[in-house]
């Protein structure tokens, strides 16, 4: 393939890189991998909570993405698209692994306390390799121990608005859900954590009961 | 002032900075209400603790095993526009040669066209000469492959016959060669058997 014009692709709009991946110029492939790596691969690990598997779905994600960039339609924001297909590979890999409903604190489903045992994590453990204790690290804080505990559909919600600062439109655009739902699942996930932590006093405060 | 505490989702109002109507005494509340204003701060503490939470890095050559999976599609037009790009020059006054080269070549491929196509009877004869060679250097090939394969003494024989004597040797051929086929098949056979 020919050199193509020197362009400053760090400083073009989505659109704008999109337009030249689609015309088959791989550094736009790049640049967009560059741009949501990060992004992607942090929502997909807080939501399926394992270093190695959210990198495979990070990759399997991107993949689905840039192997049908012609199909893409430019009245759509390009974030939207790829968290949307991010957010539809981790849910189904939690669906097909059943991990939905494990936390920290093991299953809510869990009946008895031994089931709730074996499906909780340890955050250390004699065993852990470095990897195990990487992941414990990062996602051992308090905030990061509530955002696990939400529902998977609460998670993405709560993640999409105020890590990657979407609005509530966007949200619905992106994960496919009426506008009301979204509100609904940000309200109730904040409403969650808010109760997962008020026992945080530093950094938190006290809190009084919230009227029903 | 009302005189209620405020619902959950009207402190996500406060949080998410609404400014629609109804939220100005919803703020006075809040204003006047210890207990209100506290819920108000642990929820913005929340959200503001929410947008704080790091970005986690992947591990290093992400982009690379993810390129190695797609295959990056070039359109044809472009993968046109690209060949034809590759052979312009870059520097302008190289690019101005290879302009005044082009039409240059150009013309004068343009003035032989149509010379040669406005006379219809030279181009006939041209092509009725072209034609008879080659169809001339095509049976002399043939013929001396079959001299080298059957030899001279064959070939004359069969030229005398004529057309039967040639369909004879083409029919006692194909003869030959299926019983050829049909016994090397018997004899894999039988040592098939005998193994």
């Amino acid at each position: 393939m020919p050199p193509i014009p020197v362009l400053d692709l760090a400083n073009l709009p989505d659109a704008d890189v999109v337009a030249l991946a689609q015309k088959g110029r791989e550094p736009a492939y790049r640049e967009l991998i560059r741009r949501y790596e990060r992004p992607v691969f942090s929502l997909v690990y807080r939501m399926v909570r394992d270093r190695e598997l959210a990198e495979d779905l990070s990759q399997d994600t991107f993949v689905k993405v840039l192997t049908h960039i012609e199909k893409y339609r430019s009245e759509f924001k390009f974030s939207s698209w790829l968290f949307k297909i991010a957010n539809n590979v981790a849910i189904d890999h939690l669906r097909r692994r059943q991990l939905d409903t494990i936390s920290m604190e093991g299953s809510p489903h869990a009946t008895t306390s031994d089931l709730a045992e074996a499906t909780s994590f340890e955050l250390a453990t004699q065993d852990e390799t470095p990897l195990q204790e990487l992941e414990a690290r990062e996602l051992g804080s308090e905030i990061e121990r509530a955002i696990s505990q939400l529902r998977p559909e609460y998670r993405a919600c709560i993640l999409l608005r105020h890590v990657e600062d979407k609005s509530y439109e966007e949200i619905a655009a992106t994960l496919d859900l009426p506008l009301g739902t979204v509100k609904t699942y940000i309200h109730r996930a904040r409403h969650e954590l808010r109760k997962l932590l008020e026992h945080v006093r530093e950094g938190f405060g006290p809190v009084t009961e919230e009227p029903a | 002032m009302q005189h209620r505490h405020l619902l959950p989702n009207e402190i996500d109002l406060l949080v998410d900075h609404e400014s629609g109507f109804g939220v100005q005494p919803l703020r006075e509340h809040v204003r006047d209400c210890p207990d209100c204003r506290a819920r108000l701060a642990l929820a913005e503490r929340v959200v503001g603790s929410l947008a704080e939470v790091p970005l986690f890095a992947p591990r290093v050559g992400m982009a690379d095993r993810i390129m190695s999976r797609v295959p990056v599609f070039v359109p044809w037009h472009v993968a046109a526009r690209d060949a034809v790009v590759q052979w312009v020059p870059t520097s302008g006054p190289a690019r101005a040669l290879a302009a005044a080269l082009v039409a240059v070549v150009g013309s004068i491929v343009t003035g032989v066209t149509l010379w040669v196509a406005t006379r219809g009877d030279m181009l006939a004869t041209v092509t009725g000469l072209v034609g008879e060679e080659a169809r001339s250097a095509a049976t002399n090939a043939a013929g001396d492959v079959v001299v080298a394969l059957f030899g001279n003494q064959v070939v004359s024989a069969v030229q005398q016959v004529g057309p039967l004597g040639i369909a004879f040797a083409a029919g006692g051929f194909l003869v030959a060669s299926v019983a050829t086929v049909l016994g090397l098949r018997l004899i894999a056979a039988s040592s098939r058997a005998r193994s």
